[in-house]
C-alpha cells in the first residue's frame, strides 16, 4: 500500500466530517437524549416494579380504545389529502357535529330502554345517524370551502377549513349551549370481560373490534371496489386519472363520504368510552388524530390505522414507562410531551411516517 | 467632557424614572388630585362598573350566579351610586388565562371604568388583574382563591386586587384536616389542572396533610381538556390511597368521577373534588357516578352565612327564578355592595353636581373596608385585599337529575 492510497480514506473521511451541520448534531443529540429517556427510564420502571402485569394491561387497552377512536378520525384526514393535497382541518368538528347530533337519538333511545334492550340495533341506527350527519357536513364543507380552490395553488383552502372548524364549533355551541351533555351509560356497556386472565372493562374489546372492523370494511372498499381503485388512481395523479375517463368530482365527493361515515363513528365510540359531548368535544381528538395521520405516513389508509393505534397506546403506556423509571413526579401531565416527542423522533427518522411513501415532488 | 454629558443624562433619565414611579404625575380634575387619575362623571350621567365572570363554557354556573349575586347588591342600591345610574359592563372571562386576558384588556380600554367586579376564577385574575391595575383600575374579585393573589410578595400588578372571597391557605388546610380527623385517613393522592386555583390548593392541603403525619401518595395532574383519566387513576392505584383529593373544574373531574369505578385498586378509596363542583353541570357531565360524590366547598348553609342570607336567596329565585346554582353568589353580592360603598366614600361633587373619583382613592378605600355586614359573613379587609373568612364545610350528592339541584338537598351538607 502507497502513502497516497492510504491518505484517500483519510482524506474522504475528512470531508464528511466537514459536511456534519450543528443541525445535524443537534438532531443526533435529540435522539441520544430520548432513546436514554426511553431505555433509562424503561429499566427503571421495571426495576421499581411499581405496575403489576395486570395494570400494564389496562394501560395497553387504554391506549388501544383511544387509539382505535384516533385512528378511524385518523383515516378522514389521510383520504382527502391522499385526494386533495389538502389538510382537512375541520373534520375533527365534523366527528363532534355527528356525535352532538347522535346524542339526541341516544339520550331518548336510553330513556324508551331501547339501548338496553336492543343493542345492536340501538347502536346501529346511533351510529348510521353520526355517519349521515358526519358525511353531510363534510360533503358541506367541501362544497362551500375546497371546491371552488380545487385548482388554485394557494393556502385559502387551508384557511378555509379553520374557519369551518371554528363555525361548526361555534354553530353548536350557539344552537346547544357550552354546557357538557353526558352520553348515555348502558349497562351492558358497564360490565367487565375476562381476556387471558385478565380483567378489562366490556366498552374497550367492543370500540377496539369495532373501529377495526369500520377499518377493515374502508380497506377492502379502496382495495376491492372499482371505486376504490378510482381513489387510488385520483390520488396518484389527478389529471392522469381524469384523462383516463375517471369521474374525479365523484371520486372526492365519495371520498369526503367515506371520510365522514368513519368519523361518526369514530365520534359516536369517542363518546360512549368518555360519555361526554360538547362544542369542543372535537378539537383536541381532530388534533391528535391529525398528528396519527401524519405518524402513519399522510395519504397512506394503513399508515392512518397503525398512528392512530401507536399513537394512543403511547399517550397511555408512555408517562408509566419511560418517566416513572426517572423519577419524574406526575408523569401522566406529560402525556402530549411523550406523544408529541415521538412523533417529531419517527419523522425525523423517517420524515414520510411509518408506512408512509416518499411523494415524488410533483405528488409532494 | 463626554462622560459627563453620559452621567448628566443618566441623572436626568433617574429623575424621570423616579418621578414617574414616586406620583409626580398626579392628575387634577375638577376638585380632585389623584396619583392614579380621576374620573370624571357629568351630572347625570353614568358611573361605568365592569365585571368579568365564566360566561360561557362548562363552568358557566360559576360564573352566571356571581354575576347574578353582583345584579342583586345593585338592585339594593337602587341601580345608582353617588347619585348616577350605574352602567354596568359584564365580559366573559372563561375561566382560563386567555379569557381572563382578553375581558381585562377589553374593560381596561374603556377609560370610565372605575372598577371592575370578578372575576371567579384564579387562572383569569391572575393576567386580568395587573392589566386592570395598569389602568388604575381596581379589581374586587368574587371566586378567585389562590394564595399568590394576595400574598405579601405578589407582584406590584396585583396590588389594585382584592378578593371578598376566602383565600385556599385556610380552605386547603380545612380540607387536609377533614381527610385526616374526619376521615380518618393517613394517605392521599393529589391531582390538579394546572390552573393558579387547584395547584395551589392541592399544595396547601398536601403540605397540612404531611404536617398532620399522613403520607401523600401522588401528585398527579391533567389538562383540563383530558378525556382518559384511567391512565392516571390506574397510576394512583398502585399507591393505594385513602382518598384521591381533586379540586379541579366540571369538564376533568366529571371524567375522573366516571373513570374512577373503573380502576382495579380503588375499590376502597374515596374520590373527593372541590368547590368548583357545586353546579347542576357537574351533575350533567357525571351522570349517574355524581351519586354519593363528596366535595369540600365553604359552609354555604343559613346559619354559616351572614345573617340577610336567607334574603337574598329570596331574591335570586325571585329574579332569575330558580335557587342559586353555585355557591359563591354572596361573595359576588358582598364584592359589589362594598364597591358601591367604596364609590359613595371617595365620589366628589363639583357645584354643577359634576362627581369626580380618584384611582388610587378608590383602591384604597376599598382595601379599608372594616366590618361590613355581608351575605357570605363579615367582609374586613388586611393590607394584602383579603377581605372573607372560610368556614369549610362538605357536601355529597345525592340524585344525578340535574334539575334536582338545590344546595343543602342535592347536594346535602354532610360536615360538619
Amino acid at each position: 500500500m502507497t502513502a497516497q492510497a492510504a491518505s484517500a480514506p483519510a482524506g474522504t473521511r475528512l470531508k464528511a466530517l466537514k459536511r456534519i451541520t450543528f443541525v445535524d448534531v443537534v438532531l443526533w443529540a435529540l435522539r441520544v437524549i430520548v432513546v436514554v429517556v426511553v431505555v433509562g427510564g424503561t429499566i427503571g420502571t421495571f426495576v421499581k416494579g411499581t405496575y403489576t402485569t395486570a395494570q400494564w394491561v389496562d394501560f395497553f387497552m387504554f391506549g388501544l380504545t383511544i387509539g382505535g377512536v384516533y385512528a378511524l378520525i385518523a383515516l378522514g384526514y389521510t383520504m382527502v389529502y391522499g385526494i386533495l393535497r389538502l389538510i382537512n382541518f375541520a373534520h375533527g368538528d365534523i366527528t363532534m357535529a355527528g356525535a352532538f347530533s347522535a346524542y339526541f337519538l341516544a339520550s331518548s333511545l336510553d330513556r324508551a330502554g331501547t339501548l338496553d334492550a336492543f343493542p345492536l340495533l340501538a347502536m346501529l341506527a346511533i351510529m348510521a345517524l353520526a355517519m349521515g350527519v358526519c358525511a353531510g357536513i363534510a360533503l358541506i364543507v367541501e362544497h362551500i370551502c375546497y371546491r371552488p380552490f380545487r385548482h388554485v395553488k394557494s393556502l385559502a383552502p387551508l384557511i378555509c377549513a379553520i374557519g369551518a372548524s371554528f363555525f361548526l364549533q361555534h354553530a353548536f355551541r350557539g344552537m346547544y349551549g357550552s354546557t357538557i351533555r353526558s352520553y348515555p351509560d348502558p349497562e351492558w356497556m358497564k360490565g367487565r370481560l375476562d381476556l387471558f386472565g385478565f380483567e378489562i372493562p366490556v366498552v374497550q374489546p367492543i370500540v377496539i373490534l369495532t373501529a377495526l372492523g369500520a377499518m377493515l370494511f374502508l380497506y377492502l372498499i379502496v382495495q376491492k371496489t372499482r371505486m376504490g381503485t378510482a381513489m387510488r388512481a385520483v390520488s396518484e395523479d389527478r389529471d392522469a386519472a381524469a384523462l383516463m375517463g375517471i369521474d374525479v368530482n365523484k371520486v372526492i365527493i365519495f371520498t369526503f363520504i367515506l371520510g365522514g361515515c368513519m368519523a361518526g363513528i369514530g365520534g359516536v365510540l369517542y363518546c360512549f368510552v368518555y360519555k361526554q359531548i360538547y362544542y369542543f368535544t372535537g378539537f383536541f381528538p381532530g388534533i391528535k388524530a391529525f398528528c396519527a395521520a401524519v405518524l402513519g405516513g399522510i395519504g397512506n389508509i394503513p399508515g392512518a390505522m397503525v398512528g392512530g393505534f401507536f399513537l394512543g397506546v403511547v399517550e397511555s403506556v408512555g408517562p408509566a414507562l419511560f418517566l416513572d423509571g426517572i423519577g419524574i413526579t406526575a408523569p401522566y401531565q406529560l402525556r402530549d410531551l411523550i406523544a408529541f416527542t415521538m412523533l417529531v423522533m419517527i419523522l425525523i427518522f423517517r420524515p414520510q411516517g411509518i408506512l408512509g411513501e416518499r411523494l415524488a415532488s410533483q405528488r409532494a | 467632557m463626554k462622560t459627563k454629558l453620559v452621567m448628566k443624562a443618566l441623572a436626568v433619565a433617574a429623575g424621570v424614572a423616579i418621578g414617574a414611579t414616586s406620583g409626580v404625575s398626579a392628575e387634577t380634575v375638577g376638585p380632585v388630585t389623584d396619583p392614579l387619575g380621576v374620573v370624571k362623571i357629568p351630572k347625570g350621567a353614568p358611573i361605568h362598573i365592569g365585571g368579568y365572570w365564566t360566561l360561557s363554557g362548562p363552568d358557566v354556573n360559576l360564573g352566571l350566579d356571581q354575576k347574578r349575586g353582583a345584579e342583586i347588591a345593585m338592585d339594593d342600591h337602587g341601580n345608582m351610586v353617588a347619585g348616577h345610574p350605574i352602567k354596568f359592563y359584564a365580559e366573559d372571562s372563561q375561566c382560563n388565562a386567555e379569557g381572563g386576558q382578553t375581558a381585562a384588556t377589553k374593560l381596561a380600554s374603556n377609560r370610565n371604568i372605575v372598577v371592575v367586579v370578578g372575576p371567579d376564577c384564579s387562572s383569569a385574575g391572575t393576567p386580568g388583574g395587573p392589566i386592570l391595575w395598569k389602568a388604575g383600575i381596581p379589581s374586587v374579585a368574587t371566586s378567585t382563591t389562590a394564595p399568590s393573589l394576595t400574598a405579601a410578595d405578589r407582584p406590584e400588578g396585583l396590588h389594585g386586587y382584592m378578593r371578598t372571597i376566602y383565600n385556599d391557605l385556610a380552605a386547603g388546610a380545612a380540607d387536609a384536616e377533614y381527610f385526616w380527623n374526619r376521615m380518618e385517613c393517613k394517605s392521599l393522592a393529589t391531582i390538579h389542572d394546572g390552573s393558579p386555583y387547584a395547584e395551589q390548593l392541592v399544595r396547601v392541603a398536601e403540605n397540612r396533610f404531611k404536617e398532620l403525619g399522613g403520607t401523600v401518595t401522588a401528585a398527579e395532574a391533567v389538562a383540563p381538556t383530558d378525556v382518559d383519566m384511567r391512565p392516571v387513576l390506574t397510576r394512583i392505584a398502585t399507591t393505594k390511597p385513602c382518598a384521591v383529593y381533586f379540586p379541579i373544574f366540571v369538564a376533568a373531574a366529571a371524567q375522573i368521577v366516571r373513570q374512577f369505578g373503573e380502576i382495579k385498586g380503588l375499590e376502597d378509596t374515596t374520590p373527593i373534588g372541590g368547590s368548583a363542583l357545586m353546579a347542576p353541570g357537574f351533575l350533567e357531565a357525571a351522570g349517574d357516578s355524581a351519586v354519593d360524590f363528596v366535595f369540600t366547598n365553604p359552609d354555604t348553609s343559613p346559619d354559616a352565612m351572614g345573617n340577610r342570607y336567607p334574603e337574598l336567596v329570596k331574591k335570586y329565585k325571585e329574579k332569575y327564578g330558580e335557587a342559586p346554582i353555585q355557591a359563591f353568589h354572596q361573595n359576588a353580592y358582598d364584592g359589589m355592595a362594598v364597591t358601591l360603598m367604596g364609590i359613595e366614600k371617595v365620589a366628589v361633587k363639583d357645584d354643577a353636581g359634576n362627581t369626580y373619583i380618584g384611582r388610587q382613592a378608590l383602591r384604597d378605600t376599598l382595601f379599608a373596608t372594616k366590618g361590613f355586614d355581608g351575605m357570605g359573613g363579615e367582609v374586613t379587609c388586611n393590607e394584602h385585599g383579603d377581605c372573607a373568612g372560610f368556614k369549610f364545610a362538605a357536601y355529597k350528592f345525592v340524585d344525578a337529575d340535574p334539575e334536582s339541584f338545590e344546595i343543602g338537598k342535592n347536594p346535602i351538607k354532610i360536615y360538619p
